[in-house]
């Protein structure tokens, strides 16, 4: 028995000297160390993602970081994280955020709070909203990565066909629709495609038309659709283009893929999509290389000028991360200029840091890039709040029913404010 | 003449069911479709067959681990919801239980029991656990899911076994255990296949829990990490019919290969209401 | 009481003890659990928890989302019920009428309901793509967009479903049907009815006690169906494929609340105990009447 009890006693001694030496002896960063990067998967063939680990990797002996791909739809990352998050410790160090998301992760505590770790002007070369969208409560908790903003793309050569100029207002994009299509005559070729189907998406599309009609979903104070009848006008509005067929019936079925892929082939003549399109256009074998163009989102007659909704991802580092200096090195290693650069090049997603915007490497094979900039100045976030999804759950639905028809604007504007009023009362 | 007719009508019954399957063989078709020619039908027929579809799938994505992580929580569930439901279905069928009406009926209504109805409770049980996302808290869940349809079911098969034999086996003085090992496990084991298949089917197919329950390749199950195929505005519809070929060929194969016992099993739970 | 009862009581104590914990603690204790939550504001993201009594259900009666959802519940499980029945009858009768070949038109069957419904739902989002789907490529391109038309989408959704469980109902009038002693149709024949009497007079009745089971199963399982909304529309478009499922399970973790969502899986509960209830009244006095 003493022989037994002597013998399972040596590893405890060696545990407590290891323990009591170890702890002086080396900082808690010893030994072979394994980051998880939660990410979503990206777009195009020359993924860089793989070759900028291994950079870290190589500049961190020891390091390990292991990419684990995320869902593919935004709602199923949301939910992911959510499920993830809750009350537990993540099974991950550093993560890819919606820039939605960090006003909500950041109040539930997911998240590490950066702003210690910030040198003084590190997020100066940032786009100014990119890094608002970051910041929660005064402080920042993540790194803008890519970013993005809600485009309109035409067919140059179709409207230098017919001597038109890209649309300033809606109004004008219907009545352009009219004349090509009345000239074309092709029943194949759809007039205004954009993101109808029920998700994150339609909030975004349905947000760029109440902006451009002065409507807003939560107003500074927030109330939940300050002006409804401005915003009942601008579902009706959207509603009349799909009537009209100056949009497609399938539009309510369509995301950004099934968009891109209907204007891609020829089949439509204006496109409201992200920057990460313009590429794909560009491509080898596309029908359309060489006849796209894009501009600002139109405006209202008598409305207010278009603005696009500003989007994009952040990288943040969970506030349980074990090894919380190295999940900040790896994010900021995955947000420097030349990893933006890279993924720019790589993949079709648009750098957040400004001044890539006129690198001469990339205006060189991204000839746009200079007039991106200027567009996603003046992009609008969608509204910056720990309940965002929470409101953009609620109202999708409603804005659905009011796009599909089987729904009067107004009373989806109603029902959307009710539901939102119960909701909120709980958490406020 | 009238043979030949009724070749026929043979013939045109199956046809007709080949046409029923049509989803699973376009489907399976896809998944050997050259990329370029996904989208671009007609024609409906491939230029050239293709792996690439099954090679992204197996290299690039979770699908080995989730197809790992399904096989084992669904053996696993089968064996620990045999294990109790053996016993219990014993005693259901023979022996003087106390409460027995009790727990037949609280039996039948669990079987009834919507999965929506104790996902939340169950969520923050296995929160509180530290289960989430391991295989122990997907067995736990799924076997005590299945639980109520295996005993059902097998206490339908101890009753159709003669009872001598287990008299017998108490005369000889055999203990519980040794009774179940040398007479009922042997005599029922047609029973045990029919309802260990059901149960595999069930944990293999099960989503609303998985999806809950699973956050990461850790766990993950096969028609979760189907429904959560990752890609960004691109959808892969060449690699995810692969994966779903994936996903369907164990319970088709074992569906197909033990087609006898799977409808018995369904029989049995159906009649012996 | 003899010492032999009394270990006969034992040993059955010790066989349904593993089962009544499990039970007791995965089922039972949750099912109570959840009503206790439906009287809740919970939401843990935002630590939100207080008793709220009858608040959540007082606002489910005049949610227009959850009244859409009960009537899409409705709707659904009525027509996905009634064509499972009426295909799985057919190819029951059909495949019983062969001579040769039932087993490769069992397995034919077979392969549609062996596959998770994901799978199901991911082979229908396929067949249903409006540029490339095998439908409307027969149709012409663009001819009508399944999963986007809030008219057409219900349909489409609950013809998915039909065509992975109809051969559970097929199955279990088959396995009827091989019950039915080939002398009672050769009575049938000497008193010389013709088919459609010998159908309609002898094997329907037949069939019509497994055909309750059948559709008593099938019933349950379209009231509490998810799976296959959720991943071919996730409940669009307009919600108008929300079932009452897919709605709590999108309360409880898209933004996790707890409470609420907890409310509406306490109604889906109730709904499918009062219709087992019902159903198992039904075939009870079916059976004394048999």
């Amino acid at each position: 028995m003493t022989a037994r009890l002597r013998r399972s006693a040596w590893p405890l001694v060696l545990t407590v000297w290891l323990l009591a030496f170890g702890g002086c002896a080396a900082g808690p960063e010893r030994g072979p160390v394994t980051l998880v990067f939660k990410y979503a998967r990206i777009l195009g063939n020359a993924d860089p993602l793989p070759e900028l680990l291994r950079a870290f990797e190589a500049a961190h002996p020891g390091v390990r970081v292991k990419g684990e791909a995320l869902p593919w739809a935004s709602d199923d990352q949301h939910q992911f994280y959510v499920i993830n998050l809750e009350g537990r410790s993540p099974g991950f160090d550093v993560m890819m955020l919606d820039c939605i998301w960090v006003p909500e992760f950041a109040r539930a505590g997911w998240l590490l709070d950066l702003t210690s770790h910030l040198q003084p002007d590190e997020l100066a070369p940032y786009f100014p909203s990119a890094v608002a969208s970051a910041t929660y409560g005064g402080r920042v908790w993540a790194l803008p990565w890519n970013f993005n903003v809600g485009l309109l793309y035409y067919r140059a050569d179709l409207l230098a066909k017919y001597g038109l100029r890209p649309p300033e207002t809606y109004e004008e994009l219907v009545e352009q629709v009219r004349r090509v299509r009345a000239g074309e005559r092709d029943p194949a070729l759809d007039g205004y495609v954009w993101q109808g189907k029920q998700y994150e998406g339609l909030v975004v599309n349905v947000l760029e038309a109440f902006w451009a009609n002065g409507a807003r979903l939560l107003a500074e104070d927030g109330t939940v659709f300050p002006e409804p009848a401005r915003a009942a006008d601008a579902l009706r509005f959207l509603r009349g283009l799909i009537e009209t067929g100056v949009s497609p019936a399938w539009t309510t079925a369509a995301d950004e893929e099934l968009s891109r892929r209907a204007f891609g082939d020829g089949h439509a003549i204006f496109l409201r999509n992200w920057p990460y399109a313009m590429d794909l256009f560009e491509g080898k074998g596309s029908a359309v290389r060489g006849k796209v163009a894009f501009a600002p989102l139109p405006g209202r007659a008598r409305g207010e000028p278009g603005a696009g909704s500003t989007g994009g991802a952040h990288l943040g580092v969970s506030s349980r991360s074990r090894h919380p200096d190295l999940a900040m090195a790896l994010a900021r290693h995955l947000t420097s200029e030349s990893a933006q650069r890279a993924i720019a090049l790589g993949a079709a997603l648009s750098p957040a840091r400004q001044a890539l915007y006129r690198d001469a490497e990339l205006v060189r094979s991204h000839p746009a890039m200079p007039r991106l900039q200027a567009l996603a100045l003046a992009g609008r976030p969608r509204p910056v709040t720990p309940y965002y999804l929470l409101l953009s759950a609620t109202v999708q639905p409603e804005f659905s029913a009011a796009l599909v028809g089987v729904k009067p604007p107004e009373r989806a504007i109603a029902d959307a404010g009710t539901r939102l009023a119960y909701f909120l009362r709980a958490v406020r | 003449m009238r043979a030949r007719a009724r070749a026929l009508a043979d013939v045109a019954v199956v046809l007709a069911l080949a046409a029923y399957a049509i989803p699973f063989f376009w489907q399976l078709l896809t998944s050997f479709k050259p990329e370029a020619e996904l989208l671009r039908v007609p024609p409906l027929l491939p230029s050239r067959l293709t792996l690439t579809h099954y090679q992204v799938v197996i290299s690039q994505s979770l699908m080995p681990r989730a197809l790992g992580n399904s096989l084992g929580i669904a053996t696993l569930t089968t064996l620990v919801s045999l294990a109790a439901g053996v016993p219990a279905a014993y005693a259901v069928a023979r022996l003087p239980l106390p409460g027995k009406r009790l727990l037949l009926l609280a039996i039948v209504a669990s079987t009834a029991f919507p999965q929506i109805a104790t996902v939340s409770p169950l969520y923050l049980l296995m929160r509180a656990l530290e289960l989430r996302d391991t295989w122990a808290g997907l067995v736990l869940v799924h076997a005590s899911f299945a639980l109520p349809l295996t005993i059902w079911l097998l206490a339908g098969f101890v009753r159709e076994i003669p009872i001598e034999a287990e008299e017998a086996a108490s005369v000889d003085g055999a203990g519980l255990v040794s009774m179940f090992r040398w007479v009922l496990i042997p005599l029922l084991a047609p029973g045990l296949a029919s309802t260990a298949l059901l149960t595999f089917l069930f944990s293999w197919n099960e989503f609303l829990f998985a999806y809950t329950f699973t956050v990461s390749e850790a766990s993950r199950t096969i028609p979760v990490a189907l429904a959560l195929f990752p890609g960004v505005f691109e959808v892969p519809w060449g690699d995810i019919a692969a994966a779903s070929m994936l996903a369907s060929l164990p319970p088709v194969v074992i569906v197909i290969a033990l087609q006898r016992f799977l409808v018995r099993g369904l029989v049995a739970g159906a009649v012996k209401e | 009481m003899t010492g032999r009862e009394a270990a006969a009581r034992r040993r059955a104590l010790v066989c349904v003890g593993p089962t009544v914990l499990a039970l007791g603690a995965l089922t039972v204790y949750p099912g109570v659990w959840v009503l206790w939550l439906s009287f809740q504001r919970r939401i843990p993201i935002f630590d939100v928890s207080r008793f709220a009594g009858f608040e959540n259900y007082a606002f489910l009666a005049v949610d227009s989302r959850f009244w859409s959802a009960a009537h899409t519940t409705a709707v659904f499980t009525l027509g996905s019920v009634a064509l499972e029945v009426v295909l799985g009858v057919a190819a029951a009768l059909a495949i019983h009428a062969q001579q040769r070949g039932r087993k490769v038109s069992l397995s034919l069957l077979l392969l549609a309901w062996a596959m998770p419904a994901v799978v199901g739902a991911k082979l229908f989002e396929w067949l249903y793509h409006p540029a490339a789907g095998l439908i409307n490529v027969a149709l012409g391109r663009h001819a009508i967009n399944w999963l986007g038309d809030p008219s057409v989408a219900l349909p489409a959704v609950i013809l998915a479903d039909v065509w992975r469980t109809m051969p559970f109902v097929a199955i279990l009038c088959y396995a009827r049907l091989l019950a039915i002693p080939a002398d009672v149709y050769e009575a049938a024949q000497v008193d010389g009815a013709g088919r459609i009497a010998t159908l309609t007079r002898i094997t329907l009745p037949l069939l019509g006690r497994i055909l309750l089971l059948a559709v008593l199963f099938r019933t349950l399982d379209a009231l509490r169906a998810f799976d296959i909304m959720f991943v071919l529309t996730g409940g669009g478009p307009a919600g108008t494929t929300e079932t009452l499922t897919v709605y709590a399970y999108r309360a409880l973790f898209q933004t996790l609340q707890l409470g609420f969502g907890s409310a509406v899986s306490v109604v889906v509960f109730a709904l499918v105990m009062a219709v087992a209830w019902a159903y198992l009244r039904l075939l009870r006095t079916g059976t004394v009447a048999a």
